[in-house]
């Protein structure tokens, strides 16, 4: 079984068995963590939305805790472990190494997560995402993170080891190809952000676990918590923005037949990333009354921008690379003929377009602007962070991955891809959804409105706080946008469940070739 | 060949750019990298960039007056 290959009908790929399987496995777990992370996003919405104000306090900050960690950590992780399957294995034709302890790898994966799960909700973990100590959860909350984490950096390894096994048996020529460059400089950014998290939940755990005499195992520095875990928390974003644009020049020569610009200058600007982005976490220290403004100035401008800089070359490159692919297919009128002139119904190709644009229009922009030390003082703390990070993570991020599930389906689960008319329009009702969202977010944290805040009328608190009357519209306005986001999500998770289960069995298309 | 459930990518594979036929004139020399389209964008992105970043420095000067 280890030693069988496919040849896919359609791209005349080698698949090598395991590989399928592994990235089938993936693929189901991040779904499933997409599911639960998605209702509690509802239910966290339908909380912040004042109007409805639906959980009591100690359960909204437990469901905060569930969508933080099921969005964040599982479903990115789970899908970009499929992609580095994908990636390595499948774009190189080659066997995956080791596929054994790739298994282990996904359990360790998997149990980490149940963990995690059931631990948090329980309600013994209701520490947010970024569990800043001194809040404590229980030790085996930070356990199961461990063992997702081990889990991942073994698949992590296994890549490497995979593009080792592929040089030598030769299944490819020359450099290797751009989107599996992109996937290894994910894959490096995800030792580094593995080894922070090792580094800070590893005495953590220990922190956790008290004496009989109420002392703590090991003390822990909350400042040097901080600093550490942002090496874990920011990072483990950067793994995902490597992957999105690896998937945005995967999606772009699959549906229009995009063209690479200039090969060194793409894979240039992966390796900036690679270099810059753990020294850019420093941003979300910028109000950190520990830290100098030395440290914090050095980390978020010189070297925040030269990470920054890779996203631009991309978001210019890959949309350049579609025009030029499209010009050359002969839709040469005025500026944009070969813009109208795409292929809008395909789920592929719209969730590639408005994962650029969401990402580089709203979360770039924004992100850059808090970045700024002095900027970051308005902004920390507000709405205006969740509204920036929904941009990048869920509308670049998670968009893209859904574009390229509708490849997956029948690339990997060779089924026809269910319900098609709603898998059509599904890409414009999220991206659509989570833009105002995000911009309604923005605005409100313009106004003032915190984050992670359960109740901003601040009811029954010893001081009144009055926000601009507007504020009320604007939250309105973001649950509506989340509520939309939030049907374009469920659609996904509704259309790629029934496909992969129940979904027709695809037969190789006559258009299709090797 | 549209086919229904099977994004157009898959069942018509578009041609890369190492397909381009010659008598399109670009096979010798590479691909062209005229972009036009894509220029105005990138100046669109810049516009809305400087727009944000101002008034972000504009509402600073709100909250943190100097002298």
């Amino acid at each position: 079984m280890n030693g069988a290959f496919r040849i896919c009908p359609i791209t005349g790929l080698k698949v090598h068995a395991q590989a399928d399987a592994l990235i089938k496995a993936n693929a189901v777990a991040a779904t499933v963590s997409l599911l639960i992370g998605g209702i509690a996003a509802v239910l966290v919405l339908l909380t912040r939305w004042q109007a409805v104000h639906l959980l009591p306090a100690e359960l909204f900050y437990r469901i905060l805790t569930v969508h933080g960690m099921s969005m964040l950590i599982f479903f990115i992780l789970f899908f970009e472990m499929a992609v580095l399957y994908f990636a390595s294995a499948v774009l190189l034709g080659s066997r995956v190494a080791a596929p054994r302890l790739a298994w282990t790898a996904f359990v360790l994966m998997v149990a980490g997560a149940v963990l995690v799960e059931v631990i948090m909700w329980m309600g013994k973990a209701d520490v947010l995402f970024t569990s800043y100590v001194p809040l404590q959860a229980h030790p085996l909350y930070y356990l199961g993170i461990i063992f997702f984490a081990v889990g991942a950096l073994i698949v992590t390894l296994l890549f490497f080891a995979t593009l080792v096994v592929a040089k030598r048996e030769k299944t490819y020529q020359g450099s290797v190809p751009l989107v599996t460059f992109g996937a290894a400089t994910a894959a490096i950014i995800a030792v580094i952000t593995l080894a922070h998290g090792a580094a800070i939940y590893i005495p953590t755990f220990l922190w956790s676990i008290t004496r009989a005499d109420g002392s703590h195992l090991l003390n822990i520095d909350p400042q040097m918590y901080r600093l550490v875990w942002w090496g874990l928390g920011h990072s483990s974003q950067q793994i995902n923005v490597a992957a999105m644009v690896s998937i945005w020049y995967l999606l772009g020569a699959l549906t229009v037949g995009s063209v690479v610009l200039n090969e060194k200058i793409s894979r240039g600007a992966f390796v900036l990333y690679v270099l810059f982005i753990s020294m850019a976490s420093a941003h979300h220290l910028l109000v950190d009354p520990g830290m100098g403004p030395g440290w914090k100035i050095w980390n978020t401008s010189y070297a925040m921008y030269l990470a920054v800089l890779a996203s631009m070359v991309h978001g210019f490159t890959v949309p350049a690379g579609i025009e030029i692919g499209q010009r050359l297919k002969g839709y040469t009128k005025g500026l944009f003929e070969w813009l109208r002139r795409a292929p809008w119904g395909d789920p592929g190709f719209s969730a590639l377009i408005f994962s650029i644009v969401v990402f580089g229009f709203v979360g770039g922009i924004t992100g850059v602007t808090f970045g700024t030390e002095q900027i970051n003082i308005i902004a920390h703390n507000t709405l205006r962070i969740p509204g920036h990070f929904h941009s990048t993570v869920v509308s670049g991020t998670a968009l893209a991955f859904m574009g390229l599930t509708y490849y997956l389906i029948p690339l990997i689960f060779r089924k026809q891809v269910a319900f098609w008319p709603l898998a059509r329009i599904q890409p414009y009702l999220f991206a659509i959804g989570m833009l105002i969202f995000s911009m309604a977010m923005t605005f409100a944290g313009s106004f003032g409105v915190p984050r992670r805040h359960w109740d901003i009328t601040f009811a029954q608190a010893p001081f009144d706080v009055q926000f601009n009357p507007s504020v009320d519209l604007i939250i309105g306005v973001m649950a509506v946008g989340g509520i939309i986001a939030a049907m374009g999500g469920a659609f996904y998770i509704v259309i790629t469940v029934w496909s992969v289960f129940f979904g027709k069995p695809l037969e190789a298309p006559a258009g299709g070739r090797a | 060949m549209a086919m229904h459930g099977v994004p157009q990518g898959i069942t018509k594979l578009p041609p890369q750019a190492y397909d381009i036929p010659a008598e399109s004139g670009h096979a010798e020399k590479g691909p062209s990298h005229h972009a036009p389209g894509t220029l105005v964008l990138v100046f669109v992105f810049l516009a809305a960039f400087i727009v944000y970043y101002f008034v972000n420095w504009k509402l600073l000067s709100f909250v943190w007056k100097i002298g």
